[in-house]
């Protein structure tokens, strides 16, 4: 099977995401109130897991079975650029789960090449700091890309160009990208399974602001952050296509992250091409309920599916992996997303 | 010496028109440009010389005297200082660099009286400058403009002992800076080597040395471990306008301008920065130091 054009799909309807979230406050409306309803559109997706307990494990292996199971033959690869995009936030070689593991991102790589992509580049536009470099060097990244010569493009100071706003969710009429994912056939989110204090998980489509040039929206991405979390990754993940999503939970993290979380083991990667899903059941295997976590919710049936019936599972089962990562209570966006047992 | 070729490195990185490509083979742009044009002119580089690259700086400047990231991104402004610093630094464009003063001085970034609930720990009522217009003021924006109005003559201004008193809010507890922020959640973030070095070159002779000698003591730390260009040049800035500069510094420049480029290489700024650092081991930026 080829790989979908672009796995973002969008009721086309525009919405102010905050104008619905303050009509809803006001009709005392609790969390989960946007979601889109049982139906979803009639929006349904596969995701995969897949348990690897360590970076050592044959990571290879088990994401070219994933492809495999998702139906993405060598077909859909052969002669396509791959642009990788992991999740890079923060120099700090002490603290590895904060960035997705270079092992992965290799194991990605080659994966690809393997099955007949033409090449692969590996992007980043860190979300703290301007210096890029120090970040790949610091997350052990740069000796994996170094040996596999694999190149390295800093997405915050790429050329740029311009595309709508496909979401409408802020009030941006428009996004400026960095030229390199024009130049990329397929773009494969890599993120790390992690909570976060202002969106309650990071996963997938939060990883897309790390695809939003820092020389256009400041460092920590600030137009977003005026903007609104939640609303702009809808609008990053509703206007960028992103082809698949790999997720790096090996190790993830808990608590206060996105930086300063504990690192938690769960032992698994899950990949999937439509993003909402892949995060809905990434959100499951974290202990989180996806409809309380306010992107997710508007994503549902605008963006994809984040039902469980509407996911069709391949791989393992997340009932049987699921732990509750830890939520901090005095974290507004941590409390009550907890997935009901 | 290695610095002489990398000098001869940001040449060939000159476009005919006297722009700076951002990095080899790429589309250049006001940083790559103003930051070449900075560390050429403290290279003892003619003015003559340099002219192309100022007038093209002059060209992107808009009439209000913002130079904006594009002529259609017009709000993102933190280019602005760069170019003031790359024309004072080779003496030129004084008219330019007034009409960019006046701009810098008639905007801010979003400040806000912080309500006790918020979870953030600095003082978000303080003006300095944002990268984007109506966003908040952030480290190294904050700090460019300082540093170029104080090149500017314009270091008297009360924004300016405004900013010094954004930047000492912004010191984490234990010393340095990342981009702006210091606690969150109650939980207290991380210092980087380069918003500390911009930091501290911003408040050298503005501030006592004992309100930031924490943050000398971690970034003299730091500096020992780095060796990108842009870290290692901006922790050196700092360090070098405290008088701080570590006996070593040289031979750290040495192994970042011999390291093996492993991914791609310099950007053209970040390599400037560097340069800045190793040829003006007294002053690099051209403002005293405290």
């Amino acid at each position: 099977m080829s790989a979908p054009a672009g796995a973002n799909q969008l009721n086309p309807s525009r919405r102010n995401f905050l104008a619905l979230l303050g009509a809803g406050s006001a009709a005392g409306l609790g969390a989960g109130w946007w979601y889109h309803g049982p139906h979803e559109g009639g929006l349904t997706a596969q995701v995969f897991i897949g348990r690897a307990e360590r970076y050592d494990a044959p990571l290879g292996d088990l994401l070219e079975r994933a492809l495999r199971e998702l139906g993405w033959g060598a077909e859909g690869i052969r002669g396509r650029r791959v642009l990788l995009k992991p999740n890079l936030v923060e120099p700090n070689r002490a603290h590895s789960h904060i960035n997705t593991h270079p092992l992965v991102v290799r194991a990605a790589a080659e994966t690809f090449l393997r099955l007949g992509a033409a090449s692969v580049t590996v992007a980043e536009g860190a979300g703290h700091v301007r210096d890029s470099l120090l970040v790949l060097e610091e997350s052990g990244l740069a000796e994996v890309l170094a040996e596999d010569r694999i190149p390295f493009v800093d997405l915050n100071t790429d050329s740029l160009f311009r595309v709508p706003n496909r979401g409408g969710f802020t009030k941006l009429d428009s996004l400026v990208l960095p030229a390199s994912l024009r130049q990329a056939d397929l773009i494969v989110s890599m993120p790390k399974l992690k909570t976060h204090h202002w969106t309650g998980v990071t996963l997938s489509m939060k990883n897309l602001f790390g695809l939003m040039p820092g020389q256009v929206y400041g460092w920590p991405k600030n137009v977003f952050h005026q903007e609104g979390i939640h609303p702009s990754i809808l609008d990053i993940a509703a206007s960028v296509p992103v082809h698949l999503a790999i997720v790096d939970g090996i190790v993830g993290m808990e608590g206060d992250g996105p930086i300063l979380g504990t690192p938690r083991h769960a032992g698994v990667l899950v990949v999937g091409p439509n993003l909402a899903a892949v995060d809905a059941t990434c959100a499951r295997l974290m202990g989180v309920n996806p409809r309380k976590v306010a992107y997710l919710a508007f994503a549902s049936g605008r963006l994809g599916p984040i039902r469980e019936s509407h996911i069709a599972q391949r791989g393992e089962d997340w009932r049987t992996l699921w732990q509750p990562f830890e939520l901090i209570d005095s974290i507004p966006a941590q409390r009550g997303i907890r997935l009901a047992a | 010496m290695l610095a002489s070729k990398a000098i001869e490195q940001l040449w060939f990185r000159r476009r005919a028109d006297g722009a700076f490509a951002a990095r080899p083979g790429a589309e250049p742009n006001i940083e790559a440009t103003a930051w070449a044009a900075i560390a050429l002119a403290g290279a003892g580089e003619q003015a003559a010389r340099l002219e192309p690259s100022l007038n093209w700086l002059a060209a992107r400047q808009l009439e209000d005297g913002r130079l904006p990231l594009e002529p259609e991104l017009a709000d993102v402004i933190w280019p602005t200082p760069l170019a003031m610093l790359a024309w004072s630094a080779a003496g030129s464009h004084p008219d330019r660099v007034a009409r960019a003063a006046e701009f810098l001085l008639r905007h801010t970034g979003r400040h806000w009286k912080r309500k006790p609930e918020e979870p953030v720990a600095h003082d978000t009522s303080i003006r300095g400058w944002p990268w984007v217009l109506g966003t908040h003021s952030w480290i190294v924006p904050t700090a460019l403009a300082v540093l170029a109005l104080r090149r500017a003559g314009r270091g008297e201004h009360p924004r300016v002992a405004e900013s010094d008193a954004l930047l000492l809010d912004r010191r984490l507890p234990a010393g340095g800076w990342n981009y702006g922020n210091t606690v969150v959640f109650g939980q207290t973030l991380r210092p980087m080597a380069d918003t500390t070095g911009a930091a501290l070159a911003a408040l050298a002779g503005l501030t006592s040395r004992d309100k930031v000698a924490a943050s000398i003591h971690y970034l003299e730390g730091a500096v020992k471990r780095v060796r990108t260009p842009l870290s290692l040049g901006w922790g050196l800035i700092g360090l070098t306008a405290w008088n701080a500069r570590p006996a070593a510094a040289a031979d750290w420049i040495e192994e970042s301008l011999r390291a093996p480029e492993r991914t791609a290489p310099y950007e053209t700024a970040s390599l400037a920065v560097l340069l800045i650092a190793a040829l003006a081991p007294r002053q690099p930026l051209g403002i005293p130091g405290g």
